[in-house]
């Protein structure tokens, strides 16, 4: 009772540090030191997240600084491995995170209607260029674009495919392409749930007849840069990333038929299910990624951000304006409601010998 | 009569109350029923129950979609092409090391147990860069050589995947294969030369029927890593469109839903079958007729002289660890010191230690071997005090039900690693008492179930070796059960004791299989690490953990053999 009685106290407390937060973060732009209000927040949290191992360690530095009090603990897997997890933990009653931030909308949608989540309201939603949940279970908080990529080093843009429509069909390409599998990617599942729409099944014929190799974006990147592979449909930000890191000559080619922007959301475990029942905490978080400041460390990841108001893009690529003229979009109720089929699909035509 | 009747009932009661070996094994026994047979039961059950009741659905949709079949017939052919060309590569090659005056035996056997401690997926790589049909490094310079108009290898092919399970998992029957003949009496041998044989008829015609039921064993050995293997399938097989059953069950888990985890565990059931049999084959078959024999005192088997072969021999045992080992491991350490793969690591800045920094800075990385070193010692120091025992039991007791651990830790070792987690994750997660899911309890036992025989198989082969007389005069002395094992057998086995221990702990310390599946936030291990950033974020920073831990293991190799002045190496 009396523990009952103090995590209300503690939420009130942490309610009223958030609101005072939200006003605050407006005016106090670059003091990340402000913790005036976030000291409040403490506990522990855990955020499963499918992003980069070296975004985190910088997010990690940038969040001890917001959140003094808060012990924020990530772990980081691809969607495919966190997905499965998550299945296997549900089976258990209790999840191993209180916040998620991976895979797409799509993925949200299952979760919404497992109840698994916790509704929060977010104030700036005006300010959100992406679709997000009107109940609040889940926000866009990063946007990853799937373009393609090829070598300026070993061929010339005008040899390789201007657009994903050519990237299937011009057999010169033939068994000298490679994209991620949709069935442990989420990025990737997105991507060819577009396509379909745009190009219907002859898509995934054509991507079978080029005989497409299906591997991770790691393993193609690599090949590129030998030359195994001539070009990969890949996500941007791994191609800015060794860009950045590297001095990488890779090159991103913005298709002409459009790019595959992908919203991730962000998501609350409900107290039911998540690690630590710390759902003020877990607030706090959410609304500091989703504000100006967090969304500029989503960007310094070569990620998108998916405010209106925030200038910044991603290190060489384009403004997030510019982006979103031309996009491919994905349909995420379809995508949620026929994953299996999909899925099947896909490996019919290309994954099957 | 009345005296000696009361005398023999006083023995039996005994024997039956108070023999402290029946603790030891019941404490095995149950370790094993709980952690290892339940589950494992578990699953075949639950894959023939779908909402409730007994169906065969499940088993129909799974075996309906061609695609399965395919991946069935692909393991069948891989794993048992790696089996026969393991054992065809291991037999001569631990013949050659342990048996002759082969010059640099001790470099080659190190050379040759180096791959056992390398992570295959990692030596998947490096063949991927080699052997690639267009830019094979390898392939190139062949080609280059010969003036070929066409590649000569093609890596994403049945035989390239063949190649690389078999050059990454001969080792094991390498080790068994060498422990055994170094078992053998040598005097059937010599008898075979003294009436006139030549080394090689002796060879043929006495050496190798006494190795049948290793050979065997080590068969097993093989097949099974092979058919279980995820890593190496996973990176050669996808791009060139062939499938495992390894790679289809994580397909499956990956789906996500219900369905999918009933789906893996179908699947998963049928490769646990596979490997049963072949287990029942290869152990109660060819291995029931045990030819082994072991003389009383130590044995020191002669040296076969290779004659005007020493050296032929000795070039071409060179060129082949040229091939299997050096070229290899040469192309992973490259990898890690080279900014750009598509440039020579030579090319003027292409040449980084970044990738070094990064492993060693990275604070999740250090975890991460933090959390795999401490349970790969807890699965290795538990699993050996097992294997003590249980040599021990086995080689000097005639204790009823001795061989039911040891049945078991086989049957363990045969299981697919896949089949290991997925049973221990739904039986472990507190469903049924036990919560242990999500903390390393789960991986050191899933650890322990995987890889004890290799350890086992050492301890045996090392107090065989030991006459039973010393303990004798111990037990003449006084001295009782446990102290006779303190003082007097662990003294004499400790070379192989530390040697076992390795042979558990190194596939521990990397595993990827079970890891991929059980690790969580705090248990996060190398081998999920390796395999991370091998597949998603940088495969220079793979290359530098992977040659970061195969330096750690030549360092600690060469120090205990120094410390122990030559008795120990791996």
């Amino acid at each position: 009772m009396k523990k009952k009685i103090l995590a209300c106290l503690a939420a009130a407390a942490m309610t009223f540090g958030i609101a005072g937060c939200g006003q605050s973060s407006g005016t106090s732009g670059e003091t990340g030191g402000n913790t005036n209000t976030n000291t409040d927040v403490s506990g522990k949290i855990v955020i499963y997240t499918s992003m980069y191992e070296d975004i985190i360690d910088d997010m990690e530095t940038a969040l001890e600084k917001e959140f003094p009090n808060l012990d924020i603990e990530f772990f980081q897997g691809g969607s495919g491995t966190i997905q499965s997890k998550i299945a296997a933990e549900k089976d258990s009653g209790k999840l191993g995170c209180d916040v998620l931030m991976v895979a797409e909308p799509s993925y949200s949608l299952e979760l919404k209607e497992a109840g698994i989540l916790h509704p929060y309201n977010y104030s700036e939603t005006d300010k959100l260029v992406f679709d997000y949940d009107p109940e609040g279970y889940w926000y866009p908080v990063r946007v990853c674009n799937m373009v393609l990529a090829y070598n300026p080093e070993k061929y010339s843009k005008s040899e390789v495919p201007n657009s994903f429509k050519d990237f299937a069909e011009n057999t010169s390409m033939k068994d000298s392409l490679s994209m991620s599998n949709p069935l442990t990617s989420g990025t990737a599942y997105s991507s060819v749930v577009g396509l379909l729409d745009k190009y219907g099944e002859d898509y995934f014929k054509a991507l079978g007849t080029q005989n497409v190799a299906i591997e991770s974006g790691s393993v193609a990147l690599t090949k590129l840069e030998t030359g195994e592979c001539k070009e990969i449909m890949v996500l941007e930000e791994s191609v800015l990333k060794k860009r950045e890191e590297e001095s990488s000559k890779l090159e991103v080619i913005y298709p002409e038929d459009g790019c595959i922007a992908i919203p991730s959301t962000i998501m609350i475990v409900d107290n039911k299910y998540s690690a630590n029942a710390n759902t003020a905490a877990a607030e706090a978080v959410e609304e500091f990624f989703l504000s100006p400041e967090g969304q500029k460390l989503i960007v310094k990841g070569w990620m998108y951000a998916v405010r209106s108001d925030v200038e910044e893009y991603p290190y060489d690529a384009i403004p997030l304006s510019q982006l979103l003229e031309n996009t491919i979009p994905v349909d995420w109720e379809k995508s949620y409601k026929q994953r299996e089929e999909i899925r099947t699909k896909f490996q019919e035509y290309v994954t099957v010998p | 009569m009345c005296i000696i009747n009361e005398d023999t009932v006083l023995k039996r009661e005994k024997k039956f109350y108070f023999d402290v070996k029946w603790l030891f094994i019941i404490a095995i026994v149950g370790f094993l029923l709980v952690f290892q047979v339940f589950p494992l039961i578990y699953l075949v059950i639950r894959a023939f129950i779908s909402e409730g009741s007994f169906s065969l659905s499940s088993f129909e949709r799974i075996y309906s979609v061609p695609l399965n079949w395919t991946c069935v017939t692909n393991t069948l052919i891989t794993a048992t092409l790696s089996m026969i060309f393991g054992v065809l590569l291991a037999f001569p090659l631990a013949w050659l090391v342990g048996r002759t005056n082969l010059y640099g035996k001790k470099l080659f056997r190190t050379l040759f147990l180096m791959t056992y401690m390398v992570p295959p997926y990692v030596g998947a790589m490096a063949w991927l860069r080699l052997l690639n049909p267009k830019v094979g490094t390898l392939n190139v310079f062949l080609q280059n050589i010969f003036g070929l108009a066409e590649a000569p290898f093609d890596i994403y092919s049945i035989g390239g995947l063949v190649w690389v399970l078999t050059t990454f998992y001969y080792p094991y029957a390498f080790i068994t294969l060498s422990r055994a003949m170094e078992n053998m009496d040598p005097s059937l041998e010599e008898a075979s030369r003294i009436s006139g044989a030549s080394p090689i008829k002796t060879l043929l015609t006495v050496t190798l029927p006494l190795m049948l039921p290793s050979i065997a064993a080590s068969a097993l050995l093989v097949f099974v890593a092979a058919a279980s293997c995820y890593g190496i399938p996973s990176i050669i097989g996808a791009p060139g469109k062939i499938y495992t059953i390894t790679t289809r069950i994580v397909d499956y888990v990956y789906i996500g839903s219900d369905e999918g985890l009933t789906d893996a565990t179908v699947l998963a059931v049928f490769l646990m079958v596979m490997a049963l049999l072949i287990l029942f084959i290869s152990n109660f078959v060819i291995g029931k007729k045990d030819y082994i024999t072991v003389s009383g005192k130590s044995v020191r088997p002669a040296v076969v002289d290779l004659g005007r072969w020493r050296i032929p021999i000795t070039i071409l045992v060179g060129l082949f660890a040229l091939v299997v080992v050096i070229i290899p491991f040469a192309t992973v350490f490259a990898t890690s010191v080279t900014m750009n793969m598509g440039k020579s690591v030579f090319e003027p800045g292409n040449f980084t230690l970044k990738y070094w920094e990064t492993i060693i800075s990275r604070s999740s990385i250090l975890r991460s071997a933090q959390n795999s070193v401490v349970s790969a010692v807890w699965a290795a120091s538990l699993g050996m005090i097992v294997c003590i025992i249980m040599a021990y039991l086995l080689k000097r007791t005639n204790v009823r039900g001795r061989k039911i651990p040891d049945f078991l830790i086989t049957v363990g070792s045969g299981t697919p690693s896949v089949v290991i987690a997925l049973a221990l994750i739904m039986t472990m997660s507190g469903r049924f008492g036990i919560n242990i899911y999500n903390t390393m309890a789960i991986m050191v036992i899933a650890y322990m179930i995987k890889y004890m025989l290799m350890g086992m198989r050492t301890v045996v082969s090392a107090l065989s070796r030991v006459s039973p007389s010393l303990e004798e005069a111990a037990q003449i002395s006084g001295a009782g059960w446990l102290r006779r094992l303190r003082d007097v057998v662990l003294p004499l086995i400790v070379p192989s004791i530390v040697a076992g221990w390795f042979l558990i702990f190194m596939p521990c310390f990397y595993e990827l299989t079970m890891s991929n599946l059980l690790y969580s936030n705090n248990i996060k291990t190398l081998g999920v690490e390796l395999y991370n950033y091998q597949t998603y974020h940088s495969q220079q920073t793979a290359s530098a953990l992977a040659s970061g831990i195969l330096i750690l293991v030549a360092v600690v190799n060469f120090a205990l053999s120094k410390l122990t002045k030559g008795k120990f190496s791996i």
